[in-house]
């Protein structure tokens, strides 16, 4: 009674939820894909059985043709759409910071995407991307423009959903951006522009090296969600035309459900997350690289 | 320091005409008669909402579905989270402990969500937790609780421990302490965590549309996918949904906004 009056009780129970959450519904689903990566689950009758086959699904997934090209089509996606938003943003936050009449409302009006629902993102660009009613088309008719099939063909497919993911997310990095920019001293600025510095040199000079901890935190922020992206490929191209969208969770996705294999998809998420933390640890390894760089 | 800013004035009005006109372009269609919407003209019609609501559609429960799920989840995670977070912060516990527990939410913070969805659905189906609302909240506070809980540390980290320790010479106990001395003080990281909490709950899709066999049982979300067919055309009644989920949460953007930029940027920038 004492001892739990004095601090074991409330230090113990302040964890506990955590942990159980944590371990429940974290770690435990997490030992059972890696279960399932070695053998093949039968999922009938609402019962489960499994049955061990070793490395056979490794085997399989290091020979699939269409996860290494997932791999690469991810890959593509997560590039682009990172130094797209990045650029974007960061400049949009250098404006943001220029303006005068404008600075308000911008503040306000570029967040908006970053809070729209991923799926409500999807349907207002099926809504303009679309051949048939889709207002880009009506625009670039009027230009005398001839019509695209955008989401039709694999390229134009890849470009649409690129393009949307930049426009979801871009407000993100403004915001990242532009709250470093504003931390930022202005004595710093002032003494730049008495020493005789224009506009564009103070900007490269001073304040894009001061910006540096944000935009590598932006960078990697939007790098953990490109490989974590799925709702708007889902919607928007299914993957399609042909496999040329087919991002990795897309591919997971069509294993555990249309195919009704958890054995391979367990497996192929096993790899996908090796490769992420892998890639985790690049970037962290970056980063105390650049740390001791400018320390 | 006074310079002409009309380039910068009109970037910015071209970027806020790109956000702002697919968002009211969503609006528009979703008033537009459906026989308009394919002709690319206009004729103001509340046809598509109409639809939307008609006997047998199950849009109304998916809508309450999501609300019950939103609000459960993030009551949740700011309860589990708070207490961790403070728990972690002021408490005592050794860096090892911290270390591995921290180690582990970011773990979770970083996988793609659908590496677990195997593992996730094996267990929700041992547990009798597919297709309910249970399952959804539970897996919402899951992939929630390790951001919620890192920022909360940090707003906790700030305090200074002189405020716990008046009240332990005052002989409260540690809940009280932590309820009565130390939740005030962090109202505002609690409100923006809570706001960043139910935004991420509110527009979860992927667990709704793995983890449920759609219908009544699925959230909103998973129902405006469902409308996005590419055989048979239901362009009108997916805007108006969309319209329905999209503006109240630009009208929460606009009255929130302060705490939206302080959740959305914080864990970013610590991290």
């Amino acid at each position: 009674m004492r001892a739990a009056r004095r601090l074991g009780g409330f230090r113990f129970w302040s964890i506990v939820p955590f942990l159980a959450v944590t371990l429940i519904f974290g770690v435990y689903p997490f030992l059972r894909v890696i279960q399932m990566a070695f053998g093949s689950v039968n999922l009938r009758g609402g019962g489960m059985t499994f049955e061990f086959r070793g490395l056979q699904n490794f085997e399989r997934a290091f020979s699939d043709e269409l996860f290494r090209h997932s791999v690469v089509i991810s890959f593509v996606f997560v590039v682009a759409s990172t130094v797209l938003s990045v650029v974007f943003g960061t400049a949009l936050a250098i404006l943001t910071d220029r303006a005068t009449k404008l600075q308000n409302l911008a503040r306000n009006v570029l967040v908006w995407p970053a809070i729209i629902a991923p799926v409500v993102v999807s349907v207002l660009w099926v809504l303009i991307l679309n051949p048939q009613i889709g207002v880009l088309n009506t625009i670039l008719e009027a230009m005398g423009a001839p019509e695209q099939g955008w989401l039709g063909d694999g390229v134009g497919a890849m470009a649409a959903i690129i393009a949307v993911d930049v426009w979801h997310w871009t407000p993100l990095v403004y915001l990242l951006v532009y709250s470093a920019l504003k931390s930022i001293d202005s004595e710093v600025l002032e003494a730049s522009s008495v020493d005789g510095a224009n506009r564009s040199q103070t900007t490269w000079h001073i304040v894009i090296p001061m910006l540096r901890p944000a935009l590598i935190a932006a960078t990697a922020l939007r790098v953990v969600m490109g490989v974590k992206v799925f709702d708007e490929m889902y919607l928007l191209t299914r993957g399609g035309p042909g496999d040329s969208t087919t991002i990795i969770s897309l591919l997971i996705r069509g294993i555990v459900f249309d195919s009704v294999d958890l054995g391979y998809g367990s497996a192929v998420s096993l790899v996908t997350i090796a490769l992420v933390v892998i890639l985790a640890l690049l970037i962290v390894g970056a980063r105390a690289l650049l740390k001791r760089r400018t320390s | 320091m006074k310079r002409s800013t009309w380039g910068s004035e009109a970037t910015l009005a071209i970027s806020m005409v790109i956000i702002v006109v697919p968002i009211v372009w969503l609006v528009v269609t979703a008033f537009n008669s459906p026989r308009k919407i394919i002709s690319r003209s206009f004729e103001f019609s509340m046809s598509n909402f109409a639809r939307l609501f008609e006997p047998g559609s199950v849009v109304g429960a998916q809508i309450l579905n999501s609300v019950v799920i939103a609000v459960a989840a993030t009551v949740v995670t700011m309860v589990v989270a708070a207490l961790a977070g403070y728990s972690l912060s002021s408490l005592g516990w050794s860096k090892l402990v911290t270390g591995i527990l921290l180690g582990l939410s970011a773990l979770i913070q970083l996988i793609p969500p659908m590496t677990l969805v195997p593992g996730l659905y094996v267990v929700l189906q041992q547990l009798g937790m597919l297709n309910s609302l249970g399952g959804l909240i539970i897996l919402n506070v899951l992939f929630n609780l390790p951001f919620a809980t890192l920022m909360l540390k940090v707003y906790f980290d700030a305090l200074p421990p002189a405020i716990r320790e008046s009240g332990l010479v005052d002989g409260a106990s540690e809940a009280r302490i932590f309820w009565s001395l130390i939740l005030p003080l962090v109202k505002p990281g609690l409100a923006a965590v809570g706001i960043y909490v139910l935004i991420m709950a509110w527009n979860e899709f992927l667990f709704g549309l793995t983890m449920t066999s759609g219908g009544a049982r699925a959230p909103i979300t998973v129902g405006i996918a469902a409308l996005v067919q590419p055989q048979e055309i239901t362009y009108g009644p997916m805007a108006a949904v969309g319209a329905l989920t999209v503006v109240p949460i630009i009208i929460l953007a606009i009255v929130a906004n302060r705490q939206i930029v302080a959740g959305l940027t914080g864990g970013a920038v610590k991290g």
